[in-house]
């Protein structure tokens, strides 16, 4: 399991993330544990190499609230830029977001994997 | 009602809709600490859960974009469903556009996605359920549940509402149904619910017409408030007519309906209703109409009313009340005889001054005031019988009257023969009369009083013979002494044949029963002479003396001495 001063050095806000949990650090790193796994980021990329905007914006929209909720900033950054970007329907280099929110996925994976 | 709970060790029940599992989770985790949680995956789980326990669940946390069924829906359905819409919904979102969409969908407040502190969250789900805790007690308060029209609390807050914003011309109208309690006794409570019912849906499509509000303000009365129209008239006049095309088991309704016409607005809204029911209660035994507008005479009459119940303790205590006397004379022999007297009250009124006994005693007989005076009067008569017994050596008898709430005094017996006693009296010195009326409300009660009276020696009088409703049979079971015929027809008796023929048929029936008769209010000889032909034994009225104060009344007793003394 994935240690709060991993997360730390990972760049997440582990205090806001722990608050969020009401200071259940369990809970919390159980959470952050199961973030890898999630669908959504499948759901992502996959609409985004299909070009099917509306439903990465879905996914896009649905990632950025739970890595918000658990205070993520890494990831949640790159979520919330691809959503905003999305929302507006502007033209951008998706494949280059989408795929730099994979690599952050896979770094966290790996920290998981690491610790335990 | 959140202390409540505390104390029973008892949780509010949450419902989360969130088809994010972390989501979910983070959530359950801040509102377990108050609630209890239960949670849905998607619109159609939490609608289905929420068809089965809409009762227990206290919140709803709905997120907007879910797959199956999204919140939106979600919203849709629970506020045109009348069980799920008492239940308050906050929106979870990240959107500023979906939160002005919800607000119009029906939503009660936002949480921001990322969330917000969780103190922040708690706070917000508690100050929703509060409101609407509260919200559901004033609406349950707020309306009559047989009716659905307001209650009276509510009906007056709205009104001053209302008038906070408005300032048009408006009408009070009190409406209630005579003997409805009749109604009740009779033919149930079932049926004068429906006949409630009815006059209330009636009486709310009247409303939607126009402008107004109505509440069930007591069990049969409805006071409603209405903008001035042309045809307000007509207001009444359609529920009359709406209400005698219903045909109920009882037979017929009469409803009253009392207008209080373009309220005084610097008077309280109260008051508007208060002189609308006083309009409405002057057509009590009015069988002509069914509407009275509620004026100024009416209002006036009011004000003097509730003056003289006012001053009624105060002027027996200050002895504003005086007893008069006024003779009555055996007729049958050579020369008219004093026999005796009758008591009658006078109020001499510190501010009003002389009061006619017509003014207050039709007030206090309503009222059930008239008992106070009639044991002042009897108080008063015992101890100057008394007193003129012991001044002349012997006892002229006076009568007193004795109301039809006298009747229903359980300790009436007592009461005045604890007077007798206290004077030195006898019971045949005190006479009593009974006004016929009173005989045709509670016969059985009343033949039981007067036995119980006659038993210990008192005589009774029956008082206003001929202007009641009693029966002939009735006459043959109630003891009397005396009738004393009522006043109206010796008035007439010399102007048309119909009093006249009355007289005659009072006689006879006095012979019938062996009684005596009284004729009261004989002002001239002529009168005298006709009903002495006819038989009658005593004579009271202004042709011998007017009602006297005990003092100048004496001067009557002084002279009959003399004229017995002379005579022997």
């Amino acid at each position: 399991m994935i240690t709060l001063e991993a997360l730390r050095r990972f760049g997440a806000d582990t205090e806001k993330g722990l608050a969020m949990c009401m200071g259940n650090e369990a809970l919390y790193l159980r959470l952050i544990n199961s973030v890898p796994e999630q669908q959504r980021f499948d759901e992502l990329s996959h609409a985004i190499s299909e070009g099917k905007r509306d439903e990465a914006f879905e996914a896009a929209h649905a990632l950025k609230g739970i890595l918000g909720n658990l205070a993520l900033t890494p990831l949640y950054e790159r979520a919330s830029e691809i959503t905003e970007l999305l929302r507006n329907g502007a033209d951008a280099d998706y494949e280059r977001l989408s795929a730099e929110l994979t690599e952050e996925r896979k770094a966290l994976a790996e920290l998981c994997e690491q610790c335990d | 009602m959140k202390n409540i709970l505390k104390s029973v060790g008892a949780k509010r029940r949450v419902l989360i809709v969130e088809d994010e599992r972390i989501n979910r989770e983070i959530l359950g985790n801040i509102l377990m600490t108050e609630y209890e949680v239960v949670y849905a995956e998607n619109g159609q789980q939490a609608i289905e859960l929420l068809q089965k326990e809409a009762d227990s669940v206290s919140l709803i946390l709905l997120d907007l974009m879910m797959p199956v069924m999204s919140g939106e829906e979600v919203l849709k359905i629970c506020r045109s469903n009348d069980e799920l819409s008492r239940i308050p919904v906050i929106v979870m979102t990240q959107d500023d556009a979906a939160e002005v969409s919800s607000i119009r969908g029906g939503a009660d407040d936002f949480i921001k996605k990322p969330y917000s502190m969780p103190e922040v969250i708690l706070a917000r789900c508690e100050r929703i359920i509060e409101l609407y805790e509260k919200k559901k007690l004033i609406d349950s308060a707020e309306t009559d549940p047989l009716t659905g029209l307001y209650t009276r609390d509510f009906f007056f807050e709205y009104i001053r509402q209302l008038e906070r914003y408005q300032d048009a011309q408006m009408d009070a109208i009190v409406m209630d149904i005579e003997h409805f309690h009749l109604i009740n006794e009779i033919y149930g409570r079932g049926e004068g619910d429906r006949i409630l019912k009815k006059i209330a849906s009636v009486i709310l499509a009247e409303l939607s017409n126009g402008y107004g509000i109505a509440c069930h303000c007591s069990a049969d009365t409805f006071y409603i408030y209405h903008s001035c129209t042309a045809d307000y008239r007509g207001l009444a006049e359609r529920i009359l007519k709406e209400m005698a095309a219903v045909s109920f088991e009882s037979a017929k309704i009469r409803l009253r309906i009392g207008i209080n016409q373009n309220v005084d607005k610097e008077e309280p809204p109260e008051q508007w209703f208060d002189h609308a029911k006083l309009a409405c209660d002057g057509l009590r035994g009015d069988y002509t109409r069914q509407t009275a507008y509620y004026d100024s005479a009416i209002h006036d009459r009011q004000l003097y009313h509730e003056k003289l119940i006012r001053d009624i303790d105060s002027s027996i205590a200050n002895r504003d009340f005086i007893v008069f006397y006024q003779p009555k004379y055996g007729i049958e022999g050579d020369r008219p005889v004093l026999r005796s007297a009758e008591a009658l009250i006078r109020w001499k009124h510190p501010e009003l001054g002389m009061i006619s006994p017509g003014d207050f005693i039709p007030l206090f007989e309503g009222n059930g005031l008239v008992q106070k005076l009639d044991r002042f009067v009897w108080a008063e008569t015992a101890a100057q019988i008394a007193q003129w017994k012991k001044k002349f050596g012997f006892a002229l008898p006076v009568s007193v009257n004795v109301s039809r709430i006298d009747i229903f005094d359980p300790e009436l017996e007592d009461r005045l023969t604890g007077l007798l006693n206290q004077n030195g009296l006898s019971s045949n010195e005190l006479l009593l009369e009974i006004t016929e009326s009173a005989y045709s409300d509670n016969a059985v009660r009343l033949i039981e009083v007067i036995h119980n009276l006659r038993d210990k020696g008192f005589r009774i009088e029956m008082d206003d013979f001929g202007s009641g409703y009693s029966s002939l049979n009735m006459l043959t079971t109630i003891p009397i002494d005396v009738l004393k015929m009522d006043m109206k027809f010796v008035s007439n008796m010399l102007k048309d044949e119909k009093s006249l023929k009355l007289c005659e048929l009072v006689m006879d029936i006095s012979r019938f029963l062996d009684v005596p008769v009284v004729a009261e209010g004989v002002e001239e000889k002529a009168q005298l002479e006709l009903l002495k032909d006819m038989g009658c034994q005593i004579i009271q009225g202004y042709y011998f003396s007017r009602p006297l104060p005990a003092e100048q009344f004496e001067a009557l007793i002084q002279k009959e001495e003399e004229l017995a003394a002379k005579k022997s």
